[in-house]
């Protein structure tokens, strides 16, 4: 079925993979579906992590406290506006996502990806400021 | 050539692509659902609490409350089948053989068991550790 390949264009034949680099000429619908995909990709890692980081309660107070030290650093706390940047992006795009894949709002679509990124952008700047201030 | 395929959004292409589209469909839902379960973890993980992060008791006493207990049990399945149905429609993506597909499927599989397992295994623990 060659109309469901999503990535590849065929005026200019490349593999599947090589496709996804190749931002010539995308919309923006479409730099928004990738870049879904890529916070998705992060997000996953990052739940791993979570999970492993998480273990340190089990080594009782100490081992806890000593990851919050870390947790407060500048440099964390970078990471944290990185990673809520994923969080809010991926949430808000995913929603555009799965409406329009359910054949919900395509005529809307481009309107939806405005509304609900820059929806997202501004709660992202809030949370952003909260991470260093709260 | 191009112009005789019927135009289909990224999304729509993406929602029809293997086993009529039901693995998406989970995915899709999941991904609303985790909408508000994540939203509400990032709230009272790191915006309710003084300093950003629950200190060590705080935790134990957040764990034993039973309704976060299975909202935050509720959050790790979704957010990793989520996570890993996504995974598995990029590599889908890239069409892989079916013998490698099998393969990547059992793979995921094992990962998210073992994530699960884990996850529940460290709720538990630290619920008994908080009683």
């Amino acid at each position: 079925m060659p109309d469901i390949q999503p990535t590849t264009d065929p005026a200019r034949p490349k593999s599947s993979l090589r496709a996804w680099f190749d931002v010539r000429g995308r919309s923006v619908s479409t730099l928004a579906f990738a870049l879904n995909r890529l916070t998705g990709l992060g997000l996953t890692a990052y739940l791993f992590l979570h999970l492993i980081v998480l273990s340190q309660l089990l080594r009782g107070p100490e081992g806890w406290n000593d990851f919050l030290r870390i947790a407060k650093s500048p440099l964390f706390l970078m990471l944290d506006v990185v990673l809520l940047f994923g969080v809010v992006y991926h949430m808000f795009n995913g929603i555009r996502v799965a409406l329009v894949g359910m054949g919900m709002a395509n005529r809307q679509q481009k309107g939806l990806l405005y509304g609900l990124v820059g929806t997202g952008l501004v709660l992202f700047v809030v949370g952003a400021v909260l991470i260093f201030t709260k | 050539m191009n112009s005789a395929l019927p135009h289909r959004s990224l999304e729509q292409m993406a929602a029809r692509r293997d086993r009529s589209g039901s693995l998406w469909l989970i995915q899709a839902f999941s991904g609303l659902i985790l909408v508000i379960l994540l939203g509400l973890h990032m709230i009272a993980h790191h915006y309710v609490v003084e300093g950003g992060l629950r200190d060590y008791q705080q935790v134990l006493d957040y764990v034993n409350n039973p309704v976060v207990f299975i909202l935050q049990l509720s959050f790790l399945v979704l957010g990793v089948g989520h996570g890993l149905l996504g995974v598995r429609a990029i590599i889908t993506d890239m069409r892989p053989s079916a013998s490698t597909l099998r393969v990547v499927n059992w793979v995921l599989i094992v990962i998210g068991a073992v994530a699960i397992v884990y996850g529940f295994y460290l709720a538990l623990a630290l619920q008994r550790m908080a009683g």
